[in-house]
C-alpha cells in the first residue's frame, strides 16, 4: 500500500514535472527566443514516464522525439534537457545534439533524427549486454508510425531469433506527423505485429494510466531480466499536442481534442491521489511549487547558460583523433 | 620472418588474431560462419556461434545492431558481403555510425568495423559489382580505407579493430587470391597513411585496390620509355592523406588519379579537389581521372571489360596525355 502510494506521487510528480518543461519551454518558441523544433507531449505523459520510470538508470533507452517523458521519467534534470535542446555548451552533449538528446548517465544512449534507425541498435545494446553478461536491459521506444520504417522488421527478428532482452515499447498517439495513423497503417492495434514475429505481446489499452503503463513496463523488464526474452507493448493514448512547434493542428477535430482533453493522464492521476488520499490537496500544491520552482531554475540556467565554444564544433568527431579542417 | 599468404587469408587472420587478443570483438553477417568469400572461413571452429553470429538477411539491421554492441563495451566487426549493399545501410552507415560520437558530445564512442568487398570483373552486373567507398568521403566520423594488398589488408584491418573510431574497410574481390608477403609477428598500419609503393619523379599516379596493381604495371612498362611514374597507394579514402599526395605533386607536377568506381563524384574527384586549392601553381598539365563511365555496371562481362572498367590502357593513355 505505502509503496503503491510511492509509486503514484513520484509518477505524478514526473509527469507534471514533463508538462510543466514542456509548458514553459514552449512559451521560449511564442516569445521567439529560441530556435529549434520542439515536438510535445502533451496528453500523451503518462507513456513516455511510466516507461522510463520503470527502467533503471543503467538500462538503455531509445526514446522518441517526443521524448520529454521518457526522459524525465529515466531521471534526466530539466536543467540538462533544456540546456541540450537549446544547443548551449552546459548541455548533456555540450550543446552538439541539440534537440536529439542524450545522457549516458542515465542510459539515454541517443535520439536519433531518422526514426525507426534506432530499433536494431537497441537491439545491439541488448546482445551487448547479454554477451557481457550484464542483467541491462534496452528499450527501443517508439511511435505507431516509426512500426513502418524497414528496420522494425530485422531488430523484431533479431531480437526474437536471439532471445535478447530488449523491449519494443510502441506508444500509439494516433497521430503520424499530420495524419490519423489509420490513414497511412491498414490495421488498428499496432500490438499485432509482435504475433508474426512469436513475441510476448502486452497491450496497455489505457495509456493515460500511468500506473498501467508502469507495471505493464515493469512486467516487461522482470521477464528480459530473467532471460526471458523480449516484449512488446503498445501503449494507447492520444497526442493532444500539435505534430511540432510550427504546426497548429488544425486537421484535429476539436471534439477528439476535447474528449481526450477530459481523459488527461495528469488530471486523472492527481484525482485519483487525491481519492486515495495518497495527498492532501495541500501536499499536492506544495509539490507542484517545488516543480515550478525546478523547471523556473531550468530554465533561467538553460538561458543563462554560454553557447559552447568555437573549438568544439570540432572536436568529439573521432575519438583517436582531431579532425582536418 | 615473413611468409606468402593469400589476401584472403591475411584478412582471415586479422580477425583470429584481434579475436584471440581480445573477447570483446567479434563477427556479425550474413553467412560468416560458412563464409561465402572466405573472409571469416574456420573462425567459427575457433571462436564459436557467439562471436561469429549469422544474422538475418538485411544490412541496416546488420550495423545497427553492431553499432548497439560498439556504443556499450563491445568491439563489432559488421560484414557487408558486396560493398553495393552499404546502400542498403546507408543511413545507419552515413548518419548513426560516424555521427553517433559527436550527437553525443563524446559521451559515446564506436569502435566498430565495417567490412566489404568491391569490385567487378566478375560478370555479376549492375548490383554485385560495385564500389562505393567514394560515397562516404562526406560522411564525418568515419574512417574509410582500402585495402590494397595482403600486408596493407592485415595491417589494415587489425588497427580498424583496434580503433576506438569506427572504420569502413573496403577489400576487394579480385584481389582475394592474390599472395603477397606477410609478417609472421603482430604488426599494425596507420589507417590515415597513404604509402608511396614506387617512385619517380615525372607524374604521380594515385591509385587503389586492382587499378594500383594496373598502375604498377603501366609504371614498369612506361620507365622501359624513359618515363618516371611515382605510384601511390591512397590507403585511406577518407580523411585523404593530403600531405603525401600533394608532396609528390609538388615534385612531378602531373596527377592522374585511377579507381574502379565512377569518375563522377568519385575518390580522384576529391583528391583533384584538393591538388587544385593546396597545388595549382606546382602543375605543369591539367589533372587526368580514371574511372569507370556514369553508367550502371554492364550484366554483360564483355562490356564491362570494354565499357565500364578501367584498364591498364586507359592508365596510360591519361598518363601519356598529359606528359
Amino acid at each position: 500500500m505505502q509503496q503503491g502510494r510511492e509509486k503514484l506521487v513520484r509518477l505524478y510528480r514526473l509527469m507534471f514535472l514533463t508538462r510543466r518543461t514542456e509548458e514553459t519551454t514552449n512559451q521560449l518558441f511564442q516569445e521567439g527566443k529560441i530556435r529549434t523544433m520542439g515536438h510535445w507531449s502533451t496528453g500523451q505523459e503518462a507513456a513516455g514516464v511510466g516507461v522510463g520510470a520503470a527502467l533503471r538508470a543503467d538500462d538503455c533507452l531509445f526514446p522518441t522525439h517526443r521524448a520529454w517523458p521518457e526522459f524525465i521519467g529515466k531521471g534526466m534534470s530539466p536543467r540538462s534537457i533544456v540546456a541540450e535542446f537549446i544547443g548551449k555548451g552546459t548541455g548533456c552533449a555540450k550543446g552538439k545534439g541539440g534537440l536529439h538528446i542524450s545522457s549516458a548517465e542515465h542510459g539515454v544512449v541517443g535520439l536519433v533524427g531518422s526514426l525507426g534507425s534506432d530499433f536494431p541498435i537497441a537491439v545491439g545494446t541488448a546482445l551487448s549486454a547479454k554477451m557481457r553478461g550484464t542483467d541491462q536491459v534496452s528499450c527501443a521506444y517508439f511511435g505507431e508510425g516509426t512500426a513502418t520504417q524497414a528496420d522494425f522488421h530485422p531488430a523484431m527478428q533479431m531480437a526474437m531469433l536471439w532471445n535478447l532482452p530488449v523491449i519494443f515499447a510502441c506508444v500509439n498517439n494516433q497521430y503520424v506527423e499530420l495524419v490519423h495513423y489509420r490513414e497511412v497503417i491498414s490495421f488498428d492495434n499496432l500490438i499485432d505485429l509482435a504475433q508474426g514475429y512469436h513475441m510476448n505481446a502486452i497491450p496497455v489499452p489505457d495509456g493515460n494510466d500511468v500506473v498501467a503503463v508502469f507495471d505493464a513496463m515493469s512486467e516487461a523488464i522482470a521477464r528480459a531480466r530473467r532471460g526471458e526474452g523480449p516484449s512488446m507493448l503498445e501503449i494507447k493514448t492520444y497526442r493532444v499536442a500539435p505534430h511540432f512547434t510550427g504546426d497548429t493542428g488544425a486537421y484535429m477535430p476539436p471534439e477528439e481534442v476535447a474528449a481526450w482533453k477530459a481523459r488527461d493522464p495528469i488530471a486523472g492521476c492527481r484525482a485519483r491521489l487525491l481519492a486515495e488520499r495518497a495527498l492532501s490537496e495541500g501536499d499536492l500544491l506544495t509539490l507542484e511549487k517545488e516543480v515550478e520552482a525546478e523547471v523556473r531554475e531550468a530554465i533561467r540556467f538553460a538561458m543563462e547558460s554560454p553557447h559552447p565554444s568555437v573549438e568544439e564544433a570540432f572536436s568529439d568527431v573521432y575519438a583517436t583523433r582531431e579532425v582536418v579542417r | 620472418m615473413s611468409r606468402k599468404i593469400l589476401y584472403v587469408q591475411a584478412i582471415g587472420e586479422a580477425f583470429a588474431e584481434e579475436m584471440a587478443r581480445d573477447e570483446r570483438v567479434f563477427v556479425m553477417g550474413i553467412d560468416v560462419t560458412r563464409a561465402v568469400f572466405g573472409l571469416t572461413a574456420n573462425l567459427v571452429d575457433r571462436f564459436g556461434k557467439e562471436r561469429v553470429r549469422n544474422t538475418p538477411i538485411c544490412e541496416s539491421g546488420i550495423v545497427g545492431a553492431a553499432l548497439g554492441a560498439a556504443l556499450t563495451g563491445m568491439r563489432p566487426c559488421a560484414e557487408i558481403m558486396f560493398s553495393d549493399f552499404t546502400y542498403v545501410a546507408m543511413d545507419q552507415i552515413a548518419t548513426q555510425v560516424g555521427s553517433w560520437r559527436y550527437m553525443t558530445g563524446g559521451q559515446y564512442k564506436a569502435p566498430m568495423v565495417i567490412y566489404t568487398l568491391d569490385g567487378g570483373g566478375m560478370g555479376l552486373g549492375y548490383n554485385h559489382s560495385g564500389c562505393t567507398e567514394a560515397v562516404f568521403q562526406g560522411s564525418p566520423g568515419l574512417t574509410v580505407v582500402a585495402a590494397s594488398d595482403a600486408y596493407t589488408a592485415k595491417g589494415l584491418l587489425k588497427a580498424a579493430i583496434r580503433s576506438d573510431d569506427p572504420v569502413l574497410f573496403f577489400g576487394h574481390k579480385a584481389l582475394l587470391g592474390q599472395p603477397g608477403e606477410v609478417p609472421d609477428e603482430d604488426y599494425v598500419l596507420p589507417l590515415t597513411k597513404a604509402r608511396i609503393v614506387r617512385e619517380g619523379g615525372d607524374v604521380t599516379v594515385v591509385a587503389h585496390h586492382l587499378m594500383l596493381h594496373h598502375a604498377l604495371g603501366v609504371a614498369a612498362a612506361l620507365e622501359k620509355e624513359g618515363v618516371s611514374v611515382e605510384v601511390i597507394d591512397p590507403v585511406c579514402i577518407s580523411p585523404l592523406d593530403r600531405e603525401t599526395i600533394l608532396t609528390s605533386v609538388r615534385k612531378t607536377g602531373r596527377l592522374v588519379t585511377v579507381e574502379e568506381g565512377r569518375r563522377t563524384g568519385g575518390v580522384g574527384a576529391e583528391i583533384s579537389a584538393v591538388v587544385s586549392e593546396e597545388a595549382f601553381f606546382d602543375l605543369d598539365a591539367p589533372i587526368k581521372r580514371v574511372g569507370a563511365p556514369p553508367i550502371p555496371v554492364p550484366g554483360s562481362a564483355f562490356l564491362e571489360q570494354t565499357c565500364y572498367l578501367p584498364g591498364p590502357e586507359d592508365i596510360r593513355k591519361a598518363i601519356t596525355s598529359i606528359l
